[in-house]
């Protein structure tokens, strides 16, 4: 066929030319399906790190909103640790601490209302507490302060008795030695001090009194003798050596996962990575998200040691971005029991009967419930950052722009390309027109050449594109998203107020970068190419179709 | 004989070029008979309107007005496809410059002028390579214009002009770029297979040397015909207004 083989001759001919609209277009085109690509696999990347949010089947997530800024539910809220309730020094120990976080926590029954709502298909409770663990050794706290024992000797002279003392002693004595015989003889020897009180003389009673009747006939010099004897004062100083501790504190979040369901949740069984999800029963077994896992070495079969209540690690799991995601996730009963929150929960989470109705059930919830915060899965989404959504967003603002930009200049190239080609061409096509071509032949010659150029630039775009991608995939560049967990209204939260408790907490998931391409970019990038090649060519052959040829023979190359 | 029309009828056939403000008379009522199997030279010095005269005559352009009939068609009144398919099958060109597709061999130029007939692959090779072989370049036939000389790549351009098998081939100061041996080489050339196929040669040159050979010599001056030396019987008009 002629006119292919003039188009062939046409196109090998004029290397340099075809070369710079061919590389143009495959530019052009290999780039657009790259950004596409990206765009694609971070979006893919993203759905992956959001995805657990999705299929927790929950729309929206509802939390009660804490009372007052400080006050209220987060007045004790501070976690002091009574080292001398720990244990006998130098003995191990571990505890975890629990609280609610910002989620003021409420009565399961509470939830029951939501579900009344219209428009909620069902929901499904949960309680996610920030957890304080603690462990090490008791330390030695003990400081001991040994007072008393001191022995006093005082030693004096007593006042030598004088003539009419002695004498009035031994009458004494010798009256006393008479009044004893007749109340032996009387009275019961045993009963001896007390019975001359009943029957003696008033004058008996001081001598009943005293420690002995001897001491009565003493005299007073003697009877009484009394001495102040002062200790001498001194400030005892010793140094109490804070105890050296090894305790390390350290915190996370724990889910009360409500085991009876699995489609909805805190969490479900397909984010279970490997093992399973928690038993129907709710007994004493854990999930533990993949990062917590690998941290703190905790394998499936691993026993997680809460306050003394042993947790057999049954299951990893990827755990979603944003609002509730936690660290370890236990049925909810035990963790109520764990924290001491029986019957309560702190996260009502929410499926609406459909797609459409949710915004109108999250105005529903917020209304009846005014205290509720009300979270909707796209909010939670909005919320995730860090790499990915970075790249992401750069990839779908700055990546569409920029594939505009390129093909828009690859299109204005190559018609560039062809309308100089015709311009040089003009006394060729006049020829052509002086041989007899019809307008129609012409046009055609000339479209045919930008067309073909279209085709091969879009399989060269296709072909780059592919590798470009390809390189990107084997390269792999991971990206983080990272999600502030719990709370909505975090900024207004006063930081001092609480210490270690992790509360603005932040999620990162990290997602390895692909650029899958899909066949529909190949035929769109294939498209867009010999969108470029027909453009570039119409815009010639108009140029070329508006020559008379007598004008077009009268042009001096 | 004399019921068949003239080949060419001119009646006061006028071409302008609007240029701005001022309006250029490239063929000023030009009145012209002319008959099949002549060898007719347009003379004139450069601008005088004999390429735009060649033009009208070829089809590739409409007189402003006047009339031009060819075969006793009204040029002027045929659309764009019809006189297409005339430049196709009555008329060749031939160009000063030899116009011939620079991307494409000589045998491949034949090809083209014979390509919109739409006939088949092989016999479109046949046919030009035949009409190769009558300008002696068979040989030739694979190369490109710019590996050929002057003289050759005329020679291309007759062998295409000649081989659509037209009544009338146009020839634009054909030795215009040729030294006098090749354009003598090509003119003999022309001029013989012209006869030998019936074909009328009108050529437009400001060559004395060339314009001598021709039986029937036109000269033009500002777009007028000033002289017609020519011994057509039914031509007694001279062109001058």
């Amino acid at each position: 066929m002629f006119y292919l083989s003039y188009l062939r001759s046409e196109l090998l001919r004029r290397k340099g030319r075809t070369i710079l609209t061919l590389l143009g277009l495959a530019l052009g085109i290999a780039l657009v399906i790259v950004i596409t690509a990206l765009s694609h696999g971070l979006d893919r990347a993203q759905k992956t790190a959001l995805n657990p949010l999705s299929s927790i089947g929950t729309d929206l997530t509802v939390t009660v909103k804490p009372e007052g800024v400080g006050g209220g539910a987060f007045a004790n809220r501070t976690v002091s640790t009574d080292l001398s309730k720990l244990g006998k020094a130098g003995q191990h120990f571990s505890y975890d601490i629990f609280s609610s976080g910002s989620q003021t926590t409420f009565a399961q029954s509470q939830a029951k209302s939501v579900s009344s709502i219209p428009g909620v298909a069902k929901i499904a409770t949960g309680l996610t507490l920030t957890a304080t663990h603690q462990e090490g050794k008791v330390p030695k706290i003990t400081a001991l302060f040994k007072t008393g024992g001191q022995q006093l000797r005082v030693s004096g002279q007593v006042k030598p008795l004088s003539a009419a003392s002695l004498a009035k002693m031994a009458k004494c004595m010798a009256k006393l030695e008479k009044s004893r015989a007749p109340t032996t003889t009387t009275t019961n020897a045993t009963h001896g001090g007390l019975q001359p009180s009943q029957n003696g003389s008033p004058t008996a009673s001081p001598i009943a009194k005293g420690s002995g009747p001897i001491q009565a006939c003493m005299p007073a010099g003697v009877r009484r003798f009394s001495k102040t004897i002062t200790v001498p004062r001194q400030t005892l100083k010793k140094q109490v050596r804070t105890p050296q501790t090894n305790i390390k504190t350290s915190s996370y979040t724990i889910g009360g996962v409500d085991t009876s369901r699995t489609d909805m949740g805190l969490i479900t069984p397909a984010q279970v990575t490997s093992g399973r999800f928690l038993a129907k029963k709710g007994g004493r077994e854990a999930l533990v998200a993949g990062a917590y896992a690998s941290s703190h070495k905790l394998k499936l079969g691993s026993t997680l040691a809460l306050n003394r209540t042993k947790f057999k690690v049954v299951g990893i799991v990827q755990a979603p971005l944003g609002g509730q995601s936690a660290d370890v996730y236990v049925p909810l009963q035990q963790l109520q029991t764990l924290s001491g929150q029986k019957s309560q929960i702190n996260v009502v989470l929410v499926r609406a009967t459909k797609g459409a109705a949710v915004g109108a059930v999250q105005k529903e919830i917020e209304k009846t419930f005014p205290s509720a915060q009300v979270a909707s899965s796209k909010q939670v989404a909005d919320q995730v950052s860090g790499s990915l959504v970075d790249a992401s967003n750069l990839a779908k603002s700055l990546g569409l722009a920029l594939s505009i930009i390129v093909i828009a200049m690859a299109f204005m190239m190559a018609a560039l390309l062809t309308l100089s080609s015709v311009a040089k061409r003009v006394r060729e096509i006049g020829t052509l027109r002086a041989l007899g071509w019809t307008r129609r032949l012409v046009i055609r010659q000339i479209a045919g050449e930008s067309l073909l150029q279209g085709v091969a630039g879009g399989v060269i775009g296709v072909a780059i594109g592919i590798a470009a991608a390809a390189a990107i995939d084997a390269f792999g560049p991971t990206l983080t998203a990272s999600s502030t967990a719990a709370g909505s209204d975090q900024a207004v939260l006063p930081g001092a107020f609480v210490m270690g408790q992790g509360l603005a907490r932040t999620t990162t998931s990290q997602v390895a970068l692909r650029a899958p391409v899909a066949g529909s970019i190949i035929l769109i990038g294939f498209a867009l190419a010999l969108l470029g090649g027909l453009l570039a060519g119409a815009v010639g052959a108009l140029r070329a179709a508006r020559l008379r040829p007598a004008d077009a023979l009268r042009q001096v190359e | 004989m004399t019921s068949t029309p003239a080949l060419y009828e001119l009646r006061g056939a006028t071409r302008f070029f609007q240029l701005g403000d001022s309006t250029i008379k490239a063929v000023d009522g030009v009145d012209l008979s002319l008959d099949a199997e002549e060898f007719v030279a347009i003379e004139g010095p450069s601008g005088s309107g004999k390429t735009t005269l060649l033009q009208l005559l070829g089809a590739l352009d409409r007189p402003s007005s006047g009339k031009v009939f060819f075969e006793g068609r009204d040029l002027g009144t045929l659309g764009d496809s019809e006189l297409a398919e005339l430049r196709l099958r009555s008329f060749g060109f031939i160009f000063q410059q030899f116009n011939l597709l620079s991307t494409l061999t000589a045998l491949q130029n034949v090809e083209a002028g014979l390509a919109p007939f739409g006939i088949a692959s092989a016999e479109l090779r046949e046919r030009s390579l035949a009409a190769l072989s009558e300008v002696g370049l068979r040989e030739r036939a694979f190369h490109l214009p710019g590996q050929l000389s002057g003289g050759e790549q005329q020679r291309v351009a007759i062998a295409r002009a000649l081989s659509g098998e037209p009544r009338v081939v146009l020839a634009d100061e054909p030795t215009g770029n040729l030294d006098s041996k090749s354009g003598a080489d090509v003119i003999a050339l022309l001029t013989n297979l012209a006869s030998k196929h019936g074909i009328t040669i009108i050529v437009a040159t400001h060559d004395a040397g060339l314009a001598a050979q021709a039986p029937r010599r036109l000269a033009m001056h500002d777009g007028c015909l000033v002289a017609d030396g020519g011994k057509s019987a039914r031509s007694n008009k001279r062109g001058s207004r």
